[in-house]
């Protein structure tokens, strides 16, 4: 069976909701602030780390308040806030991809090349804006005080986590109730408080609704992501989806386990319609299975800015060298764009330009997240994409013979779609009944249809169970015993 | 060797919790099933024990002989390897292999190869290539139990590595480990337990430290330098935020063990116990053995 592949739809995994990474909003209003699906660019070399925190805080700004640990004292220099639109691209570049293939009619040969479809969901993104303002006590030490974009930045020190609770709460922030079992820890490991407000005066100027990211830099031995702090005010499960950039590979968990979300599987095409809620269903499924104490890789691909391809197919534009460089890769930042005598000569490619891309995707949850996130550049540079196939059939008459035989390799592939879909997403068959039966379009034949499937392969699965394995398993056990009941070693 | 022999070795007790380990890994924790990585470090692995014998064996005993009997030892370092080392180049593979193997070959002193084949091995392949890598977080921390009681059952069946260089080793780093978290920061117990109950540090503890031909002979010292090992490793993890740390730390620990052992005499390790065997057997035993280990 022939089968072309035409084109990339790709996709939004990620609810838009509200989200802040290792920071906690402290209210001073009594709200429910809630952060769900944070966002973070971590970009590391050696020892220098630049972490970009996505802020899609919802509501009155002048509620909105940000305690991240940091561990050094940072500068000025050291903060930047910079365009979100960066956030989008990364996502929208490196998200779980749907490809597309046609299988050609075996009876006759027309092409249609020119079908193509884009599927690609929006991530809407809200937000207002903030103020704040600010007083000092004993106890705790303002180490800095920047005004940087349209925060108002202070840097803390604090000798224990109590006098830090009540400076926070004197100065009208409200403390999580369960915070303080982790300032303590923080406040002894020597870390900084990185407390950000909105400054509205600043806010104004700048005509716009959205709080930018925050961009810090800095040198330190440690990297890791501080996410114990956010869980402080988050009921429930929270997602965060690190962008990595390094200049050697790869970066992975140290200290919780790494695997590579299901990739490359063929499934039903009416998923197509659907395919945003098929990966939340999959993603959601794998990461009960795996116990949930994991970091997923949903990206990794050499990004470096040279011709090259970059994925397998692209969903978007590959990140430019100017978003890379906003991303805080700062290895690029020193190119002069006005000099063009490095054309002729293709850039000798020494490796120092290297940019590499990981996609992580956590959830996180107080029981099966202990610790905060640590990780490490590995100099792992394999390629890997979360990417599922959905394909066309033929369409026309299937009168020939070569269409019969068609039509019933059709038929075995499509079963082995539904049964690889329930795998997947760990649903009942049952499920997708009505999907598939509201969206049967474009089917050859009655007896291929996704809707007539459906309830034979539930039939067959109530006849069978499959007692082969364990039975082999004990077999092997009890042949084992044996053996070693022979050796006389039992 | 007679069936039943086989079965006191000790070595194949190693190869088959090993390979339990390994498969654990790759169908139910889903590692990146790069097969192709595991049959170059046992194919390697093979091959340089072969050349090692050829080139440097002990000529009066036939060739064949010396290969067979050395393989179970070639094995256990190819699971070493397979278990800890991570690389997607080939070459960095190979070089791995022949450095494991090769090193108990050459770096020897008084009939004991001084590093640890396969901690030398890694620590070759990711100071000296940079493309290889150690994943501390590859096992999670969900299969303490099974980790705890096969490690265990491993030494329990075996009682031929030294429980003493475990337990003082995991003793002195879990407690560092408990004293810093717990006590000093005030970290909730189960990020003390996250911290101490990955397969990686059991692994160590109970397969790779326990090397019985690479630790002190005297009993106190040994125990000794099992607790500074680990009080060292423990400092670089936890204030210079080194992965592996217990690894790098072995490797550099173990050049001191022929010193020890000369300052500190004691009865030299065998594999069999001696009154059992025939001198004609502890004869061949020796040379057999003088390459065993990880």
């Amino acid at each position: 069976m022939k089968k072309k592949l035409f084109i990339i739809g790709g996709l939004v995994a990620i609810a838009p909701t509200l989200l802040s990474f290792c920071g906690f909003y402290v209210s001073k209003a009594d709200g429910t602030l809630k952060n769900k699906t944070s966002q973070v660019i971590l970009v590391r070399d050696g020892n220098k780390s630049v972490i970009t925190m996505y802020n899609d805080f919802k509501g009155d700004t002048k509620d909105f308040a940000m305690v991240v640990p940091v561990p050094v004292v940072l500068r000025k220099d050291d903060i930047k806030v910079v365009d979100q639109s960066i956030f989008q691209k990364l996502n929208d570049y490196s998200a779980p991809r749907l490809v597309e293939y046609w299988d050609e009619n075996p009876c006759n040969s027309y092409r249609n090349e020119d079908k193509l479809m884009r599927s690609v969901l929006g991530n809407a993104q809200e937000m207002s804006a903030p103020s704040s303002s600010v007083a000092k006590k004993s106890s705790v030490k303002i180490e800095a005080q920047y005004i940087v974009g349209e925060y108002d930045i202070l840097i803390l020190s604090a000798k224990e986590s109590t006098g830090l609770k009540n400076w926070l709460n004197d100065n009208g922030y409200k403390i999580p109730a369960n915070a303080e079992e982790v300032l303590d820890p923080y406040i002894k490991s020597n870390l900084k408080f990185f407390v950000v407000k909105v400054n509205e005066k600043e806010k104004r100027k700048l005509n716009s609704n959205f709080l930018r990211p925050i961009q810090i830099s800095f040198n330190s031995p440690k990297f890791m992501l501080p996410i114990r702090l956010g869980m402080a005010n988050a009921d429930g499960d929270q997602d965060l989806i690190v962008y990595a950039f390094t200049r050697k590979g790869r970066i992975e968990s140290t200290n919780y386990r790494n695997v590579d979300i299901a990739s490359n599987k063929n499934i039903p095409l009416f998923i197509q319609k659907n395919f945003g809620a098929f990966y939340g269903n999959l993603f959601t499924n794998q990461w009960q299975k795996e116990n949930k104490s994991v970091a997923f890789l949903e990206y990794a691909w050499n990004v470096t800015p040279i011709n090259q391809m970059k994925c397998d197919p692209c969903v978007g534009n590959p990140p430019t060298e100017q978003d890379l460089v906003q991303s805080g890769v700062w290895w690029l930042g020193n190119k002069d764009w006005t000099d063009y005598s490095d054309l002729d000569n293709e850039e000798i490619d020494n490796g120092s330009r290297n940019v590499h891309f990981t996609r992580l995707h956590f959830r996180y949850n107080r029981s099966s997240f202990a610790q905060d996130l640590q990780f490490q550049v590995t100099p792992n540079t394999e390629n890997y994409q979360a990417r599922y196939i959905i394909t066309h059939p033929a369409t026309g008459s299937f009168s020939c013979a070569s269409g019969q035989k068609y039509l019933k390799e059709l038929r075995q592939r499509r079963r082995k779609e539904l049964l690889e879909l329930t795998a997947l997403t760990g649903t009942n068959m049952n499920n997708w009944q009505e999907e598939a039966t509201v969206k049967n379009d474009e089917e050859p034949n009655v007896s291929a249809q996704y809707a007539t499937l459906i309830p034979q392969l539930n039939r067959e699965s109530d006849n069978q169970n499959h007692p082969a394995g364990i039975l082999l398993l004990g077999i092997a056990m009890l042949g084992g015993a044996g053996l070693m009941r022979w050796k006389g070693l039992i | 060797m007679h069936v039943n022999q086989i079965f006191k070795d000790a070595r194949y007790f190693q190869i088959i919790f090993q390979s339990i380990f390994l498969c654990y890994g790759l169908y139910f924790l889903h590692w990146n099933s790069e097969y192709w990585l595991y049959a170059t470090y046992f194919v390697s692995c093979l091959a340089t024990q072969f050349i090692g014998e050829w080139l440097l064996g002990n000529k009066n005993i036939p060739f064949l002989t010396r290969y067979k009997s050395g393989i179970p030892s070639v094995l256990i370092s190819a699971f070493g390897l397979s278990l800890l080392l991570k690389t997607n180049v080939t070459g960095v593979a190979v070089f791995a292999s022949a450095f494991t193997i090769a090193s108990k070959y050459i770096f020897r002193i008084n009939g004991k190869h001084i590093f640890n084949p396969s901690a030398l091995g890694i620590v070759a392949a990711i100071w000296l290539t940079g493309d290889a890598w150690v994943s501390p977080g590859q096992w999670g921390s969900n299969a303490v139990i099974l980790f705890a009681v096969l490690s265990l059952g491993f030494i329990i069946t075996t009682r031929i590595q030294k429980l003493d260089v475990s337990l003082a080793f995991l003793g002195v780093f879990a407690g560092l480990v408990f004293i810093r978290q717990i006590i000093y920061l005030g970290w909730p117990i189960d990020h003390f337990i996250q911290s101490v109950s990955t397969g990686s540090l059991l692994i160590f503890s109970f397969f790779m430290i326990t090397d019985p031909k690479t630790i002190p002979n005297h009993t106190v010292v040994r125990i000794i330098w099992s607790a500074a090992i680990a009080a060292i490793a423990f400092y670089l993890a936890a204030f210079k935020f080194i992965n592996a740390a217990p690894i790098f730390v072995l490797v550099l620990a173990q050049p001191l063990v022929p010193l020890l052992d000369r300052l500190f005499k004691a009865r030299k390790f065998e594999w069999a116990p001696v009154s059992r065997i025939t001198p004609e057997e502890k004869n061949f035993l020796q040379i057999v053995y003088s390459r065993s280990t990880m």
